[in-house]
């Protein structure tokens, strides 16, 4: 017969979740408003680019990953009002003016000639950009206070990773000449520079601070 | 990107050639439908006719470029119209969500095409779907899109799936089906989105019901879509009651197919 | 040398030449190796694609304008598809007169799975001398008349790979599949 009264420890000798983490309430509210807001605006791009791309299977791989961020927009705008923020639409905002200023950028192109830009504004700096701020607050927020918001991320992760895989292999499939490869760095550079300035897709500190301030020497 | 992107304009590669509406209604002939002719008329679509599956293989190319315009279209009402000023969240969710649902249509499409010996492109396209979908107004917009249109791909693909039963053809039968049961849903989130935006405001909802019923009259040439038993595309009640159209609904709409058909054999 | 007529000689429905329907016809007969003359009648107000021989000796064939027409474009002549769709009919005749298929029936009295069964038999043939094809449209025709399985897919296989079959063997191969 099992032995029921056998006392056991609340966490398994496997679980190493801790405690503290990078992130109070207020932090991880607006965190998320900016994660929405960056989501609604990558949806309605891919929504609006579907009818301007003359290539089939980019049509429909825009139509299905529209899908996708519209998903994570609605997963992150039910996150809010658990975040104590109640008028989700308060904190569903830009980081800052320079990540607005990428977003027109990135959602400039329309011509049909223009597919290459289209993609690489999305494939590879936007996803990017958002793959390296959700791990990071994936990897830096508490796993037991904030355990909703990881289980969102990691859904979320899980779409981008593999969004970001399928429009990159799109991308190398459309570049077939010098000149398209150098369509496509241009467009990068450009668009890297204005997130550079918004500091990542949550503002200055998206993906923490690897550097450390050194004492003053006497 | 611009607000509001303009039909003429819809990129596509070199295989598909866009028939315009001047073109495909100043045929003396009669406006394709149907895989067939509104200037005949034409039988209810079975395998024993005669023309049969090559009528089948022709509507399954009008259905596959017109998977492609609804992507586009519900695409487009996720740009053209902002979050709160014009439009709630979740209507635009409900729109990107129909964007993947369009996008694997087409891709069941393609392959159904493959499947019946069609090659992409080897119909003309025309651009009326689309073109209801770029109506100003959202309420408008997704009226016509998603009651009249997806209203019609409901029979449309209740008829398809039936002659994939009758034919023996699994796959048929088994594709029809599940776009049928995402058509149904389109359908609903139109009926459901029309209540919710228009509850305080009657007028706007008698505008939208009056822009549904000029899309419907579009596409009713010569009462295609009908309940008679020999109507080409049958009408179909159980589905519609299903997607949130009244009895009502459901017998204006026959009577528009039954005048429609009587106008085209006067 | 083969001499086409065709009827209309002008068309007010469609944007077809007379002259060029009656090339292309004519290289089509002299690719299957009929020299003599054709009479083609067109039906230019329907957009259908049938097509049927009225008289074998001399050769006289009516079609509906839209078995000629180019379906990318609407009322617009379509090359490929008359060759198609004469090729076929053309076919039908030599048939007829090579001795293999004295014992078919009438084209009226045929029904859709004969008609499906040597309509394949035809297109392949067509298909290796470089007119016409479209191959998966003739098998999805032939399973809609013979049934999607395996059985009637070898049937398609050997209609369409052989060169010579006659009546008898074209409807044993399809009265094969009517049994499963």
């Amino acid at each position: 017969m099992a032995e029921t009264k056998r006392p056991r420890e609340p966490f398994a000798p496997w679980d190493r979740r801790a405690l503290p983490g990078l992130f109070d309430v207020e932090e991880t509210a607006k965190r998320v408003g900016h994660y929405k807001w960056v989501e609604l605006k990558l949806f309605e791009a891919l929504g609006g680019w579907v009818a301007t791309v003359p290539e089939l299977d980019v049509k429909l791989r825009l139509g299905t990953h529209c899908y996708h961020h519209a998903w994570h927009a609605e997963l992150f705008d039910k996150r809010l009002p658990e975040l104590r923020e109640m008028k989700t639409d308060r904190l569903t905002v830009a980081a800052n003016d320079h990540m607005v200023a990428f977003i027109d950028a990135m959602t400039e192109p329309e011509g049909p000639d223009m597919t290459i830009e289209k993609l690489v504004g999305v494939y590879r700096v936007l996803i990017p950009h958002k793959i390296a701020a959700y791990t990071y607050h994936r990897n830096g927020t508490s796993e037991i206070t904030d355990m909703p918001t990881v289980r969102i991320l990691d859904f979320i992760l899980q779409d981008e990773f593999n969004d970001w895989r399928e429009g990159e292999m799109l991308i190398q499939s459309m570049i077939e000449s010098d000149e398209e490869i150098d369509r496509a760095m241009v467009h990068q550079t450009k668009l890297e520079k204005l997130m550079l300035a918004a500091g990542g897709i949550a503002g200055p500190g998206s993906i923490g601070d690897p550097y450390i301030d050194l004492p003053e020497e006497n | 990107m611009r607000k509001i992107f303009p039909a003429e304009e819809l990129a596509r590669d070199a295989r598909f050639i866009r028939q315009t509406n001047e073109q495909r209604l100043g045929d003396p002939r009669g406006a394709r439908v149907a895989g067939g002719n509104s200037g005949d008329r034409l039988a209810k679509l079975t395998p024993e006719l005669a023309n049969g599956p090559d009528r089948a293989r022709a509507l399954m190319h009008g259905i596959f470029v017109g998977e492609i315009q609804a992507l586009e279209g519900a695409g487009r009402t996720c740009w053209d119209f902002e979050v709160g000023e014009d439009v709630p969240l979740a209507l635009k969710l409900d729109m990107a969500r129909q964007c993947w649902d369009e996008a694997r249509h087409c891709e069941i499409s393609v392959s159904l095409a493959e499947h019946m010996g069609t090659e992409l492109g080897e119909f003309a396209e025309n651009g009326l779907l689309y073109e209801a979908a770029c109506n100003p107004d959202p309420v408008l917009r997704l009226t016509g899109v998603n009651r009249a249109l997806e209203g019609l791909a409901i029979d449309v693909f209740n008829t398809m799936k039936e002659f994939g039963n009758l034919a023996g053809d699994p796959v048929l039968e088994f594709c029809e089906d599940w776009m049928l049961a995402d058509e149904v849903t389109h359908v609903k989130m139109g009926s459901d989105w029309l209540r919710r935006l228009t509850e305080n405001d009657k007028e706007r909802l008698d505008k939208a019901l009056e822009f549904q019923k000029i899309v419907d009259r579009l596409f009713s040439f010569n009462g295609f879509r009908g309940e008679d038993d020999d109507s080409p595309i049958q009408l179909t009640r159980r589905f519609r009651e299903l997607a949130g159209f009244s009895d009502d609904e459901i017998d204006e709409i026959a009577d528009m197919s039954r005048d429609a058909r009587v106008e085209a054999a006067s | 040398m083969t001499q086409v007529s065709v009827a209309p000689e002008s068309f007010e429905m469609v944007f077809y030449d007379a002259a060029v329907i009656g090339e292309v016809v004519a290289e089509v007969a002299e690719r299957l190796g009929l020299e003599e003359t054709i009479k083609l009648e067109i039906d230019e107000g329907s957009p259908l694609g049938r097509s049927k021989v009225t008289s074998y000796d001399p050769i006289e064939l009516w079609v509906d304008g839209g078995a000629l027409e180019n379906t990318k474009r609407p009322r617009q002549f379509g090359t490929a598809r008359t060759k198609d769709t004469v090729g076929r009919l053309l076919l039908r005749i030599l048939d007829r007169r090579s001795g293999r298929f004295d014992d078919t029936p009438a084209d009226d009295d045929l029904d859709l799975m004969q008609f499906a069964a040597w309509d394949v038999h035809c297109v392949g043939r067509l298909e290796r001398l470089g007119i016409g094809g479209q191959r998966q449209r003739r098998l999805y025709q032939f399973r809609n008349r013979h049934g999607f399985t395996d059985l009637a897919d070898s049937a398609f296989e050997k209609l369409w790979e052989s060169s010579e079959l006659s009546w008898t063997e074209i409807e044993r191969i399809s009265e094969g599949c009517r049994i499963s």
